[in-house]
């Protein structure tokens, strides 16, 4: 091999660097508020508790298998105690004999403490309007984001867990009264998601037909529109 | 009419049989799904049911199903004994390959039946279904508990007078009084099940594993009585998931209840749709067109295959195996992308529809298909070396959890934990149904009935789910993918305009849905888990009188405490996770 050296030539797309102090310490130094970085922490380290009660829960599983990879979005560390956890997915029928065991679970787990409820019998009692089922977890749980689905997909489960982060992230304490500047006391928004997207989901006029095979519909797309940037501000 | 009461018992089978040992005993009933059925006094019980396990050559071994139907509503029973309850026990001879039907008249002021616990270890369990869904009480049962309700439930579920809908009854409210007197009731008692707190020289240790806990696949209890780390004894304690399928089929039409069969085992997917259809079809006498027939079944084994990479790959994590569930998801996630294209659903998409399925195969899916079934042999080949053949997996597994065949059947074993034991029933060779028995397919066994048998025979399946999907995928017939008989399919939309009584028609099966004619029926299929089988009853309405679900993963728990005995705890997970058992499927 034949190589020689050469002058670097500054062009017009090199400038030279005025203030290299200040440039290099805004890389490492960051200045925030003390409750930000703490609701920044809390929400891209959230700590499910393995609960599974059926169907769901398989889905919910899924979302940790390679293919959606939940350890991508910082809540894949399930504890199998709820006394280490933070999150707790209701995934699947809320069962009357059940019920009084997934209460004492709540108990246990730590504040702040989240609830998704994943899937229509968790949401509201779904296709099982019957003797032996809870018609919706929320019948005795504070529930902060309900995914719907029978079951929901994998990646409906991830844009759950992205909504709850969002507003972990922006309402430290997302299950609580807010007081504003006037002392007015008001809950934490909790906007649908379907009156929200309408719109945007009614603007699309060609649908995959039934009658070929085409990619999986939802996948990609769902994704990319819902995660907003996290870097911290 | 389907029911013919007086018509003389057939003078060849079980029929002649047990008409020679118990003579006008035995009163003959026909149903449309051909097995003998027999009506006996309750005090002759016992003796025909000794009689037919223990006494008669080449005996009936397998208590299929026990349950009960509530007749006091039903309007069509021409011939039949009167009665406010009908008890109802399915066995099956494999020697035979026949079944047997018995039923016992019950009226409402003495619905007291003797237990079968002494002829039929496996009765324990149904019988204490039977008492909480219907209030029968079986004499000499060794504890007769509520099994599926909560311990302070009020009535019994499939009585017809019981609600059926939550919205019928008070709503439901969390006090912490109702909390806290739950949860005393669920307290484990050991005296009530016979054990002894303390021994000679040690005081056993009770442990509470579930009703949440990773490992227990599901919403299910054991309460184990522990000497140090060795499992003396365990109480399987079930309920946690009692979806009430059963009762919903009593306000659901004949074609809504599909959906609710997907939840039963919900790893099968549309394999649970299959033996309710071709329930329905027999009771309407639908002849199902062959391409409907083939696609059905390259779905179900579809379906088999993405049931077993669960079981797999959550066996060798239960194990010790961390890597190997991660690859069988990714795997279980191509499949998915054929359900999906096929069905638009993954794991519950009820696409298969009384009289054929949902709609025809989308173009390309061939191509899908082939690249997967060419794709997964290499996989199983890798996990086979990476599982089967480690040598930690075949320690944690071999010799645990043993049972021979005698002890499967006597517990009601079938399916994979079967043929483990060197049994070949596998119900798609010995009954070929729905076409079956065009498909070059080998039923794998195994011999020692141990947790590492149970897992090969299911990996081997899955190499003989793969022959068969190719077989569909080579042979695919033309033409309808539906039958086109009344009951199934609405009629050509050019003529519900020009003519009343197509218009009438089209407008009564899309509001009402089909009538099916009084009859009973059941079928059974060779599911994921075993056998699974809809014994459909119908009062010649809209909606079906009595749907019983026999489902195999019910009498698999059963057995836990005899194949658990005298092995360390965490033997005992490697048992639970071997039977591959799903908690819809057993609580239902």
């Amino acid at each position: 091999m034949r190589w020689r050296l050469i002058k670097i030539e500054p062009d017009a797309s090199m400038q030279p660097i005025e203030d290299a102090f200040n440039e290099d310490l805004a890389h490492s130094v960051l200045v925030t508020k003390l409750q930000d970085l703490v609701a920044w922490s809390r929400a891209h380290s959230i700590w499910p508790f393995n609960f599974g009660l059926s169907c769901c829960y398989v889905e919910m599983a899924t979302a940790l298998t390679p293919r959606h990879d939940l350890a991508r979005f910082g809540s894949e560390i399930m504890r199998a105690t709820p006394r280490q956890a933070d999150l707790l997915i209701v995934t699947g029928t809320v069962f009357r004999k059940m019920a009084p065991v997934l209460q004492h679970l709540y108990d246990q787990l730590l504040a702040p403490r989240w609830v998704i409820s994943m899937g229509s019998c968790s949401n509201s009692g779904g296709m099982y309007d019957v003797y032996s089922v809870v018609q919706g977890v929320d019948k005795f749980l504070p529930v902060d984001v309900y995914i719907p689905g029978c079951p929901p997909r994998p990646e409906a489960l991830l844009q759950g867990i992205i909504l709850l982060q969002e507003a972990v992230e922006k309402d430290r304490r997302p299950l609580a009264w807010v007081f504003d500047e006037t002392g007015e006391a008001a809950r934490v928004a909790k906007p649908s998601q379907r009156d929200l997207r309408t719109p945007e989901r009614m603007a699309v006029t060609t649908l995959a037909q039934p009658t070929t095979v085409g990619d999986a519909p939802l996948s990609g797309e769902l994704l990319s529109s819902t995660r907003t940037d996290h870097r911290m501000k | 009419m389907s029911e013919l009461a007086d018509q003389p018992a057939t003078d060849t089978g079980v029929a002649a049989e047990l008409g020679a040992q118990f003579g006008s005993d035995c009163l003959y009933q026909h149903t449309v799904d051909g097995i003998p059925t027999f009506w006996v006094a309750k005090d002759r019980l016992l003796p025909v049911m000794r009689f037919l396990k223990n006494q008669i050559k080449r005996p009936f071994p397998l208590l299929l199903d026990l349950s009960a139907i509530d007749e006091r509503l039903r309007e069509h029973r021409p011939g039949q004994p009167d009665a406010d309850f009908t008890a109802f026990y399915h066995l099956m001879s494999l020697d035979r390959n026949e079944d047997v039907r018995i039923k016992v008249a019950l009226s409402d002021a003495d619905n007291r039946l003797p237990s079968l616990t002494p002829v039929w270890q496996s009765a324990n369990w149904y019988e204490r279904e039977a008492f909480d869904m219907f209030g029968i009480v079986f004499d000499d049962h060794p504890n007769l508990q509520r099994i599926l309700t909560p311990p302070l439930w009020e009535g019994h579920p499939l009585r017809k007078e019981h609600p059926a809908r939550a919205t019928e009854m008070d709503p439901f409210k969390m006090t912490p009084e109702f909390q806290k007197a739950q949860q005393e009731e669920l307290r484990f008692v050991p005296e009530e099940w016979g054990m002894s707190r303390e021994a000679k020289h040690t005081d056993f240790m009770f442990l509470n594993l579930g009703p949440n806990h990773p490992s227990v696949h599901g919403v299910f209890r054991v309460a184990l009585q522990l000497d140090g780390e060795v499992v003396i004894d365990a109480v399987p304690d079930i309920g946690y998931h009692h979806r009430a399928a059963e009762k919903m089929a009593e306000r659901q039409t004949w074609h809504t209840f599909i959906p609710y069969t997907d939840r039963i085992d919900y790893l099968g997917g549309v394999m649970n749709n299959l033996p309710y259809v071709m329930a329905v079809e027999k009771m309407a006498s639908i002849e199902v067109p062959p391409r409907a027939q083939v696609i059905r079944i390259m779905l179900a084994e579809l379906f088999r295959i993405s049931s077993h990479l669960v079981f797999y790959g959550t066996f060798a994590q239960d194990v010790g195996q961390m890597s190997p569930v991660l690859y069988m998801f990714a795997d279980r996630e191509r499949l998915f992308s054929i359900i999906e294209a096929i069905t638009g659903g993954r794991m519950h998409p009820s696409w298969f529809r009384i009289g054929g399925v949902c709609e025809d195969l989308p173009a390309g899916w061939d191509t899908m298909v082939r690249d997967f079934i060419d794709y997964l042999p290499k996989r199983l080949a890798e996990y086979e070396r990476m599982s089967m053949q480690n040598s930690i997996f075949k320690r944690r597994t071999i010799g645990i959890g043993q049972y021979d065949t005698a002890e499967a059947l006597d517990w009601g074993v079938t399916g994979p934990g079967l043929r483990a034991t060197g049994c070949d029933w596998d119900l798609r060779k010995k009954r070929p149904y729905g076409g079956y028995d065009q498909f070059d397919f080998d039923v794998p066994i195994a011999h020692n009935g141990d947790c590492y048998d149970r897992c090969r025979v299911r990996v081997d399946e899955i190499h003989e789910s793969l022959r068969i999907i190719r077989q569909c995928l080579d042979n695919m017939p033309g033409g309808d993918y539906k039958a086109l008989h009344p009951q199934t399919t609405p009629p050509p939309k050019e003529r519900t305009m020009e003519d009343i009584e197509t218009l009438i028609q089209h407008f009564l099966n899309v509001s009402w849905g089909p009538v099916i004619p009084p009859s009973e029926c059941t079928m059974a299929i060779e599911a994921t888990k075993g056998i699974n089988s809809y014994y459909l009853v119908s009062d010649g309405g809209t909606m079906s009188y009595r749907t019983r679900i026999r489902t195999p993963s019910f009498p698999h728990l059963q057995m836990i405490p005899l194949i658990s005995r005298g092995f360390l705890i965490a033997d005992l997970i490697a048992i639970l996770a071997s039977i591959d058992f799903v908690m819809a499927d057993v609580d239902r």
